[in-house]
Order: C-alpha cells, then structure tokens, then sequence
C-alpha cells in the first residue's frame, strides 16, 4: 500500500507542477477581479461603462494580456488626451469592467452574463479567440448588448445574423485577399495549398481557395494535415511534383518552419510562398536567415502601414504611444483591441447616447480612417473596408507590399 | 455566491441520521427551487448555479461507475462531449456542417442517446480490464474521440466547430438540470437500496467472489456504465445548447474529468451525497481560489487534491459514513493487486493480454 499511495503522491505533485507551468502568468500585476482601470472619472459628466473578459490565465494568457493592454490604451488616450466621449453637450469618461475568463468557455460565459446582469455595463469589448467570442456573442445577442471585438476572426460567427456582434479586423476567409489579388497583378496561373484542419487555419485556406479562383488562378491542390504535424516532406514532395507558382501554407508558427525548410531540402521552388503564421514575426526570420527571403505573409496590421487617423494619429504614432504606456511594441492583437474601442467610442458620438440601438445604427453608418485602416461595418457586422495586409521578407526586413494603400515597398515576385 | 451556500450548508446536515438527511435534502431542494421565484435573481446567478448542477450531475454519474462499482473511469467527459457534439450535429445549420435542423427537445434526447450507446460499445470493452489499466484505456478513449470528432470534418464541422441558435432561457435550462439532478440524487438513493446496487458494490470489492456467487457482473458492469455515459452525454446536449458553440477543444475538456473525480473524492466515493456535496464545494472553493489567488489558482487546486487524498482519503461523508471508499482502495490497493494476480480468473484472456 505505501508504495502505491507514494506513486499516487508523487503523480500528483507532477501534475500539479505541470498545470503550473502549463499557465503563462501574465507579467504585469495581476489584476483582480471585476476591477477597472484605475481612472478619475470625477472630472467628466459621466462615465461610459464596458465590460470585457480577457484570458488572464490559460492558454490565451499572453495574446489576453495584448489584447486588455490595447483596451487599456484606448482608455488611457479618451481619459488623458482626448479629453472624454462627447456625447451631446457632455464629456463622459470610459471605464472597463474586466474579468478573467481563464481561456475557458464555461467560465467566459458566465463572466459575459456577470457583466451584462450585476455589472449592468452599457458595452461589451470582445474576449480573445474565435471560440470564446463564438460563445460569448450569443449571450450578448440574447440580452441585446453590443459587443465590437477585433481578435475573434473565425467565419461562421458571422453566420449567425447577430444584429450587435461587430469586427474591426479582417476575417479569416479574407485573410489572403489581398496577397492574391498582387500575385494575380503579376500573372501567377496555378497554385496549391497546405493548411492545418483545426478553425482558424481552415477558415483561411477555404476563403484562399475562393480568392484564388476568383482571380482566375487555378488551385492543382488542397492538402489537409492535422495538428502539432512534424513533417510535412510528403505534402512538399507532391506539391514539388505539381509544379504551381504559388505555394500557400497556413497552420502554427512552427509549420512555418517545417514549410519552409521542407521545400529547401527537398527543391520546390515556387516563384511566391504565402504562409499565413510567421512572416510577420521578427523571430523567422532570425531563424531561417535567407531560406525566408522573399516568402509573403498577411497581417492584420504592421505600425509601419501607411495608415492614419483623427484619433491616435498615424500606425507608427499609435505604436509609439502604446510604447510609452507599455513599454514594448504593440503586436496586432493590442492594435485590434484598440480599434474595436476606437469604433464602439466613434459609434457613441456619432449616435449622441449610449442607447444600444441608437449606437448599433451609428456602428452600421460608421464610415471611418484610423491607424489601423478604415473601418465600416457590412450587414454581418464584418469591418470589409480594411483590407489585410500582405508583407514580404526582403533583406531580411518585414515590409508592408500590399494592398497599396498601406504599402511600403513593392511586391518582389518571382522571389530570390 | 450566498444564495448557493445554503445548499451545501443543508446537505451537510446529513451527518446526523437518515431522516434529517432526508429533510435537509428536501430543504434545500425547495430553496433551490423557489429561488429564482423570488425575484432579484439575475441570469448570471442562474446560469452559475446552472453550471455547478452541470458538474454536480456529472460527478454523481462518474460515482456510478467510479465509486460504486470501483471503476475509476479518467475519461468519463467524452460522453459529455459526444452527447454535446450528437445534439448540436442535428441542430446547426451551419454551412460547413451537416444542416439537418432538428429542434432542440429530440435533438438533446438523441445526443444523450448516441452518448449511452457509444458507452456500452466502448464499455463492453474497456471493462475487460481492471484497475490503473482501465483508468488508462478510458484515458485513451477520451483523447481518440476528441481527434475523430476534429478530423470527422463532414459530420462534425471539424476543428471550425458548430454554432447552435442562441435560444438562452436561463431559468428552463436551471429547472431543467435542477430536476435532473433530484432524480439523480433519489435514483442513486434507491439503487443503494436494491439488489443491484448490492451488485455493484460486490463487484467493486471482490469481482471474482461476485462472479462465482452467480452475479453476471460484465452485465452490470456496461449496464452502469452506459446508463452513467447517457447521463452524462445528456448533461452534455444541455450544455452545448446553453453554449450555443461546440469545438472539440470546447466540447471535450479534460477538467470535466478530473472536477468529477476531485468532487467526488472530496465528498466521498461511493456514497449517495458525496458526489453532490463535494462537487458543489469545490465549485465554489475554485471561485475563491481563483478570485483571491490567480497565477496560483491551479497550484492551490492541486495540493488540496493531495491533501484529500492522504488525509479523508474517504472524503467528507466517508468521516461518519463508512460504507463508502476510497481511491487507493480502488485502484492503488485493492484494484492494483486484483488487476495482477487475479486478473486471468476474472478477465480471461484481455486481462493476460494487459
């Protein structure tokens, strides 16, 4: 018996231990419950009052924290610089009601209606992921509150015809939009893809398919592989033998790797290579030096897109600012989350009130050029008027090439 | 957060006698039953008290299995997550899934269906094997149904998930898995009382002895065992039409295990209110702990686990009531020992094959 109840003991610990690491603490304080970002409202007329929950904890605890970071942005700037919401003749001040919904479904679900019934918030900002957005926007709906959010991406949310879910960022379905319209500027004929069978990946590579045929460029293949795959040489090889222009590839920052390294070894030389995660990190290319040179990624926004706006100024003014409060660069997800802000602010001004159905119809009208590019919502509430960005690796550097209003330097095509 | 104390507060009155416990229980029912009458109740309280139904009727269906036959079952949410999927297959109409458009009451039946059904296959095979080793297999079996439901694409809207209609009437669903619950609670209450709750229990502490004394235990066994999958997958369907989304990583989450495992350990295994009394304690200590403690939540969660374990090994109940047992008695101890030495008697050649 005392062997077994050791052994028990000992897996136990493990496990615990295992949990623990498993958890990302955020770096910052952690915040407590329910709180808000500490702001003097006494100088405004009044306050505007939003609730978000946020993964403090879990598995979206880092992208939770970039996300609450852009929120708290958003709130730092129309307190301290803007001078408060205008609403009529007022000046209302902006606080967020913040939870923690520990990455779990459950738990965000319940933290929405906790917002919505005892904290009787006016607005509610969107949590991180398309699967606690998915869950979370039908309680909004049901209790007719409106939620804008820019880090939930997944197609089928927007299925639903929910009348006060609206996204500031592009959708997973348009995610390559803007890429393949370039390389279809460029003559590309034939391509295949590659991506990993979990949402957001598939999304991406079904609207891939959709654009590429759209632009009349034909797509030889479709290749499925599941998650956490360790080699890709066999999809490689086949892809190699078809001989496309353009090769696309969509999955985990790792499959990038694996991708990229897969069609050097094994001599697939596409004249483009777009690959939905990892371009844009900095870290890919310190990694994979000159294999990367000339492969496209999208992103949702780079401070280096040539973007601007009443509020915040210019991307690279907003980068700096979010700089100064936070002390690090904002990575896309913080400037998503401050958009989605930005809008629900412009919404109520345009609307005069908080009425959630004065401001759904004020979001509906909304016609609006930001750093982070222009924002109108369609009838699905989907943002279409901003495009996604497209960046190559040339030179080592992560450059802006398309859609051209938001590009730095031109498409190099057929890549080195 | 108050208005739920008294239901663990009145089910601990179930110390004294059989009676009291009895007109406690009856007490808290009926204040858990008034509650949302009286007014001030917000959805957020009922759909709190809802989810802590969710996991108390869980883990009084993995104590069918686990403590009352001495199956100590570590995959026991993958009925919950079919019977989640099952329901929300014939709901959705979501273009990348199979858009049947059932309503909601025969699509939630069915799901809890399907669920039982699987668990007798399934069962019929993983109960061959005894102790740690059936824990494992059960493991297994959670882990595979989670990769075919994502892979299933067809059917199940692979890793994009399924989005059901946002119905969210919080009170029907709370009345709903409230009465559930109650009959679960009595159902359990009475199976200790009959003959084949008898069974079970022989099973759990001599499985050989109860074969050889002539009762059909493989029969038992997947009966319980079933009954326990199509609860569970019934808990399941309500849940994915509450949530109105299921993905395989939503639907099918390894927590709903180990909280039915700890709740059920922390009241007491193999007990009628072990499973109701510990679950709803640890539904709340968790809100403490992840109220006052955060980054350490998981930590705090972790060493009160060890601390059951080695010091009420037979949980709250088993204190005062002694015919409830315990984890090592399961399967570190007793099942461990009858797994290696009796196995080829009891399990014929699956046993000699583990």
């Amino acid at each position: 018996m005392r062997r077994s109840v050791r052994a028990f003991v000992l897996v136990s610990v493990l496990a615990t231990a295992a949990a623990a690491c498993g958890e990302s603490p955020a770096e910052d304080a952690a915040p407590a419950e329910g709180d808000a970002a500490p702001v003097d409202l006494s100088a405004f007329d009044g306050a505007v009052r939003i609730g978000a929950a946020l993964s403090e904890t879990g598995k979206f605890a880092v992208e939770g924290r970039d996300s609450r970071q852009g929120y708290d942005t958003w709130v730092r700037w129309v307190n301290e610089e803007y001078g408060g919401i205008r609403i009529g003749e007022g000046r209302y001040g902006a606080e967020i009601v913040y939870y923690d919904d520990e990455s779990d479904a459950d738990t965000a679900a319940n933290l929405i209606q906790r917002l919505i019934d005892e904290d009787q918030v006016d607005f509610l900002l969107g949590p991180y992921s398309s699967g606690l957005t998915t869950g979370t926007s039908a309680i909004a709906e049901a209790n007719n509150v409106i939620m804008v959010e820019g880090n939930g991406t997944s197609d089928t949310m927007f299925e639903r015809g929910f009348q006060n879910l609206f996204l500031v960022a592009t959708v997973a379905s348009d995610y390559t939009k803007s890429a393949v319209e370039a390389l279809a500027a460029r003559g590309v004929r034939t391509a295949v893809i590659a991506h990993e069978d979990t949402t957001f990946p598939t999304s991406v590579a079904e609207g891939a398919r959709r654009h590429l045929e759209a632009n009349g460029i034909e797509v030889l293949a479709i290749e499925k592989y599941p998650k956490d795959i360790q080699d890709v040489s066999a999809i490689m090889t086949k892809f190699r033998n078809l001989g496309p222009d353009v090769f696309l590839g969509g999955g985990h920052y790792n499959d990038a790797v694996l991708f990229v390294n897969a069609a050097d070894e094994l001599g697939f030389e596409p004249d483009a290579m777009l690959i939905t995660v990892g371009p844009s990190n900095p870290r890919l290319v310190e990694q994979l030096d000159d294999d990367v040179e000339g492969v496209l990624g999208p992103t949702q926004w780079e401070a280096t897109m040539a973007y601007e706006g009443h509020w915040f100024g210019s991307a690279a003014d907003y980068a700096a600012y979010y700089q100064r409060l936070w002390g690090e660069p904002p990575v896309y997800q913080a400037a998503s989350a401050t958009a989605s802000a930005l809008a629900l602010h412009l919404a109520i001004e345009a609307a005069g009130s908080t009425d959630t159905d004065a401001v759904r119809q004020a979001l509906r009208a909304l016609r609006a050029d930001t750093f982070y590019g222009p924002i109108a919502f369609d009838e699905r509430g989907v943002n279409t008027a901003k495009p996604m960005g497209t960046i190559q690796v040339q030179d080592g550097e992560i450059l802006v090439v398309a859609p051209d209003a938001a590009a730095v330097a031109a498409l190099v095509y057929p890549r080195g | 957060m108050s208005r739920a104390a008294p239901g663990t507060g009145a089910v601990a009155g179930r110390w004294p006698a059989g009676r009291a416990v009895g007109v406690g229980a009856l007490i808290v029912l009926v204040v858990l039953a008034v509650l949302p009458l009286l007014g001030g109740t917000s959805n957020a309280t009922l759909l709190t008290l809802t989810l802590m139904l969710t996991s108390i009727g869980v883990a009084i269906n993995w104590n069918l299995t686990g403590g009352f036959t001495g199956y100590v079952d570590f995959g026991h949410a993958v009925w919950f997550g079919i019977g989640a999927y099952a329901t929300a297959i014939l709901i959705s109409l979501q273009s990348n899934g199979p858009q049947v458009g059932w309503p909601p009451v025969p699509a939630i039946l069915v799901g809890a269906l399907v669920a039982g059904f699987l668990a007798a296959i399934i069962g019929r095979a993983t109960m061959r094997l005894k102790g740690p080793y059936f824990s494992i297999a059960m493991l297994g079996t959670f882990v595979a149904v989670r990769e075919i439901v994502r892979v299933w694409s067809p059917l199940t809207g692979g890793g994009v998930g399924l989005t059901l209609p946002p119905y969210l009437n919080r009170a029907l669903f709370y009345y709903v898995e409230l009465a559930l619950v109650t009959v679960l609670v009595v159902g359990t209450w009475w199976l200790r009382r009959t003959r084949f709750g008898a069974a079970l229990v022989a099973i759990r502490e001599d499985e050989v002895g109860a074969e050889t004394r002539g009762i059909d235990t493989t029969r038992l066994k997947t009966a319980v065992f079933s009954f326990a999958g199509l609860s569970t997958g019934l808990f399941g369907a309500l849940w994915a039409y509450q949530n109105t989304f299921v993905d395989p990583d939503i639907a099918f989450v390894e927590v709903r295990t180990i909280d039915a495992v700890m709740g059920t350990m922390l009241g007491g295994l193999g007990t009628v209110a072990g499973p109701v009394l510990g679950a709803a304690a640890l539904y709340w200590v968790r809100e403490l702990l992840w109220t006052h403690l955060l980054d350490a939540h998981l930590l705090a969660q972790g060493v009160l686990l060890i601390v059951i374990v080695l010091f009420v090994p037979r949980g709250l109940v088993g204190l005062v009531d002694r015919r409830g047992t315990s984890l090592f008695e399961l399967w570190g101890w007793k099942g461990w020992s009858r797994g290696l030495r009796q196995g080829p008697v009891a399990g014929g050649e699956a046993e000699a094959a583990s």
